[in-house]
């Protein structure tokens, strides 16, 4: 195949070079590009906060700062993390470059409506930056918490109305991706041939898309509170705390499955690629995952079992929140099976996918202890917690992401990494992780609450380990980013199908032309089909 | 400790010990499949897509399994709700960034909750501002504390000495600093406690 | 390139209803709200209810609702194709939202200037069993703050539209956006027909 000029030299509109080219494109796999470069700045600052934090956490008392700015740090690091990477992460960089590839679509639905999700991004983060310099840094976690948040003297309202942002930002996103998949899908496409990660974006979208709202009108309520004094929420006027609670996690446990849903339908596509071999239970994982859309959405109140909330409501909660284990488990089940009999190629992409089902295991696991609500009393609000989101939400979507970056990087930069240094940070990365949070179950499980600035001499050595842990980690997430920033200058050149992988964005040249495909692809009757990928490769011996 | 607590440890046996069951089984098995089908021994991969059987089977184990724990974290909890009769009830108003326990017979005490050996105790909790979470991890007690909203919670006073009050709920500036201490003592050192003045 | 066998202006509409469901919840939010205050405070409800103009209340109901039916039938026009006829209805439908809009600023001045806003002075010193009220009349604020700001954003919508009609990029071939335009001006229409029941009825 002659290599046609790509993507990253020829733009759609031709009049326009150098930076505009950029910032005034349509083109999505331009706007994935200049999502992943913001995405990274704002991942790099959030992983420094953290490790700020647990560097003055690994001895008790007062290290390098007070509390004041402990507060702040962990509040900056959770709305970071989570509004400015995890939610927006795989959807906005994966998903708009490879979703409309994968469906055989030139572009996604609304390219204008996606550039302008990409500015309202930087303009939520830019808000967020300047909240931070009005009235001192806000103090009250990336929960908002209310009364806490309506009374704090802190700078909170500019911090809502970011999130706000960043909340239009990914539903206008999700709603691209739904109309997209439905409109832009090749006739040849049925609803069952489309590749898991498609599929698993397409339902995370739909959540999005119906639960932001309900979080957008809660913090603007708050809002309204601050400036007006409009009391929904304050207990002094009338108003329910435990409303705001109910309203919050209607949107952010659903949340939850924004961030993990992308992440599933990557190691999804991982699995069958590097054991050349049909991903096990097709249907039953789109199955899994639009099921944990529609339940996922209905187990918000397991954040609330010691809020006052009714027992009946605890009852029913917990109940939901175990069955809503069950399609993970099926994920998990399926992608190991995968491998059974298959043809196994060790490999950086594949090395996170196995990471990713280890800790991801552990994450889901631990979610039965806070799930049963006797033993959630205990645990509820301490580092147990702590521990077992990180699990999900790094160990799940953050593992997932990177191996979705080491496993699509040849295909968006047609430039190949070397393994040596990524094998090396994945190794430094499990190990930190490890290191880093299970000291924090067995801190929770003596009892030492969350967002803890200082604490009783008994957590000292777990706080110890963690904080050992946090520099192994970020050690490697460096040498990660290192090995592929290097591999843009002195890379390989990557072949068009560098994996053997047989969804449509393997059919088309490194990095992509303009308009993706040069010729019309190949759509077989199933989208995991590697028997003539196999027999060709019989063929060529 | 209490039937209470051993239930509630109970099920945290009974769930971890069935996690680390399942944890081991999928690594291991997921080791042994990367190991024994590596491309360089089995260059030829089988073409199977699913087996329905299998995965019927592998949702209905975990279904039942995770009702089980539904059921066994149901049960501890109850414990934690229903107070027997005869209860000794204490007030409990938390603010910023302090606890305040109000005995019955009008003595109050900041940071320190005195209570006898041997008696259940009932905590009646409320919040002069904005929340706060009333937890003493030695009991398996947690509870918010809510402004305009009264919760509770109990605890069996079984063994005399010193335990540990946390706030749980981030609170403001000083949420690690809000603890206080639970004293558990002799009937009669009790007593002489609350006929002090405050 | 045959990547899609459908037209433009069916995925637009496709999308358009997407958007509509997230404005809906983004209401359901507040709906919610409205729900659980009035179990807890019912007879403030009923209270505060009672001192809103029903008269004006329904008058604006009204208006929405022929609004409504003039965008429809601007729709209907552009179908036919009588271009002029089409920018009429438009421009009426406009009218009255603004008429609505004029409605809505009366009563809320009117309940300002008797001292009932959020965070005002005779709320900031009622006693707890005049919370009901305050939540109600807070509510009250809220949702017809936030309908009138879709009101607004639906005029803009439609004056954008009325301009498409009259330079001739909306025709009886290409009326996409006339219709997502109508689509949205229900939407405003349809929230209103449950915020009224809610906030003027309930006495």
């Amino acid at each position: 195949m002659s290599q046609e000029p790509s993507y990253l030299e020829h733009t759609s509109s031709l009049q326009r070079r150098g930076i505009l080219s950029w910032l005034l494109t349509t083109d999505h796999k331009r706007i994935a590009l200049m999502y992943m470069w913001a995405l990274m700045f704002w991942f790099t600052a959030a992983v420094f906060l953290g490790l700020t934090m647990r560097t003055e956490l690994m001895k008790a008392g007062e290290t390098l700062f007070g509390a004041e700015t402990y507060n702040a740090l962990f509040t900056l690091h959770g709305v970071i993390m989570v509004f400015l990477f995890i939610i927006p992460g795989i959807p906005a960089i994966f998903g708009n470059f490879f979703i409309p590839i994968q469906i055989g679509a030139k572009d996604v639905f609304f390219p204008r409506l996606n550039l302008l999700t990409w500015y309202l991004y930087i303009l939520g983060g830019i808000l967020a930056i300047v909240s931070l310099f009005v009235k001192g840094l806000p103090d009250t976690g990336w929960t908002f918490y209310v009364p806490f948040s309506i009374k704090t003297e802190r700078e909170i309202s500019l911090a809502l109305i970011a999130v706000f942002i960043l909340g239009m930002s990914s539903m206008l996103t999700g709603l691209n991706f739904i109309t997209t998949i439905h409109r832009l899908r090749r006739r040849e496409m049925g609803w069952f041939q489309i590749p898991l990660f498609t599929w698993s974006v397409y339902a995370s979208s739909w959540v999005q898309l119906l639960a932001t709202p309900i979080i957008a009108m809660t913090l603007l309520i708050v809002v309204f509170e601050r400036f007006f004094g409009a009391g929904l929420f304050d207990p002094s006027r009338g108003g329910d705390p435990l409303l705001y609670q109910h309203l919050f996690w209607m949107y952010s446990h659903p949340a939850v499955y924004i961030m993990i849903l992308p992440g599933m339908g990557i190691i999804s596509e991982i699995f069958p690629v590097f054991s050349r071999k049909s991903i096990f239970g097709y249907k039953a994982i789109v199955a899994a995952s639009m099921a944990i859309a529609v339940v996922g959405s209905l187990v918000w109140a397991h954040h609330m079992f010691v809020s006052g909330m009714s027992d009946t409501a605890i009852l029913v909660f917990s109940l939901l929140t175990y069955l809503v284990a069950i399609p993970s488990a099926v994920k998990v089940f399926s992608w190991v099976s995968t491998m059974y009999r298959g043809s196994v190629q060790m490999s950086p992409p594949l090395l996170f996918g196995l990471c990713f089902v280890y800790l991801f295991s552990i994450g889901g696991l631990t979610g039965l202890v806070l799930g049963s609500a006797g033993t959630n009393v205990h645990v509820h609000d301490t580092q147990f917690v702590v521990a077992h989101f990180h699990f999900v939400m790094f160990g799940g979507a953050g593992f997932a992401f990177f191996g979705g970056l080491h496993y699509w990087w040849p295909k968006m930069f047609g430039r190949m990494y070397s393994f040596k240094r990524a094998y090396a940070g994945i190794f430094m990365l499990t190990a930190g992780f490890m290191l880093h949070y299970m000291p924090m179950f067995v801190l929770g499980m003596q009892g030492m609450p969350r967002r803890y600035y200082d604490y009783l001499p008994v957590y000292e050595p777990g706080n110890f380990l963690a904080g050992i842990g946090a520099y192994i980690m970020a050690a490697g997430i460096m040498v990660i980013f290192i090995n592929l920033i290097i591999s843009l200058k002195k890379g390989e050149q990557a072949p068009a199908n560098p994996w053997g992988g047989v969804t449509l964005e393997w059919q088309i040249q490194s990095p992509p032309t303009v308009h993706n495909f040069t010729a019309d692809p190949e759509i077989g009757e199933y989208p995991y089909d590697f028997t003539r990928l196999n027999k060709n490769r019989e063929k060529e011996k | 400790m209490g039937d209470v607590v051993k239930n509630i440890d109970n099920a945290f046996i009974y769930i971890i010990g069935i996690s680390v069951v399942l944890l081991t089984g999928i690594t291991f098995t997921m080791i042994f499949f990367t190991v024994k089908y590596r491309r360089s021994k089995n260059p030829e991969p089988a073409d199977i897509r699913g087996n329905w059987k299998l995965e019927l089977v592998w949702t209905i184990i975990p279904l039942l399994i995770a009702l089980s724990m539904f059921y066994v974290g149901w049960n501890s909890y109850l414990g934690l709700r229903n107070v027997p009769k005869g209860a000794m009830e204490i007030d409990v108003l938390a603010m910023q960034f302090s606890w305040l326990f109000k005995y019955p017979g009008g003595r109050e005490s900041a940071n320190l909750l005195v209570v006898p050996e041997g008696k259940a105790v009932k905590l009646t909790v409320t919040s002069d501002d904005v929340i706060h979470s009333l937890y003493i991890p030695s009991f398996r007690v947690k509870i918010d504390a809510v402004k305009g909203m009264k919760t509770y919670a109990w605890f069996q006073a079984a063994r005399a000495g010193n335990y540990d009050i946390f706030c749980a709920e981030y609170c403001g500036l000083d949420h690690s600093k809000m603890s206080a201490i639970l004293r558990i003592v002799k009937m009669d050192e009790y007593r002489r406690w609350l006929e002090k003045k405050n | 390139m045959g990547t899609a066998a459908v037209s433009d202006s069916q995925g637009s509409r496709f999308g358009m209803w997407l958007f509509l469901y997230s404005e809906i919840m983004l209401f359901g939010a507040l709906f919610i709200l409205y729900a659980a205050y009035f179990l807890k405070y019912q007879s403030g409800f009923a209270a505060g209810g009672s001192e809103l103009d029903l008269t004006l209340g329904t008058a604006n109901t009204l208006i929405l609702l022929t609004s409504s039916f003039a965008v429809a039938s601007s729709l209907a026009a552009v179908q036919k194709g009588s271009m002029k006829l089409s920018g009429a209805f438009l421009l009426s439908a406009i009218v009255l939202g603004m008429v609505f809009l004029g409605i809505k600023y009366f009563e809320w001045s009117h309940k300002i200037s008797a001292g009932i806003y959020p965070g005002s002075a005779a709320f900031k010193a009622a006693d707890p069993a005049g919370h009901g009220r305050i939540i109600f009349y807070n509510l009250y604020f809220t949702m017809t703050g936030i309908h009138a700001v879709h009101v607004t954003i639906g005029l803009i919508v439609l004056m954008i539209t009325f301009a498409f009609t009259a330079s001739g990029r909306i025709s009886r071939d290409n009326h996409a956006l006339l219709e997502n335009a109508g689509l949205y001006w229900h939407l405003v229409d349809i929230l209103w027909i449950f915020i009224f029941p809610m906030l003027y009825l309930i006495a």
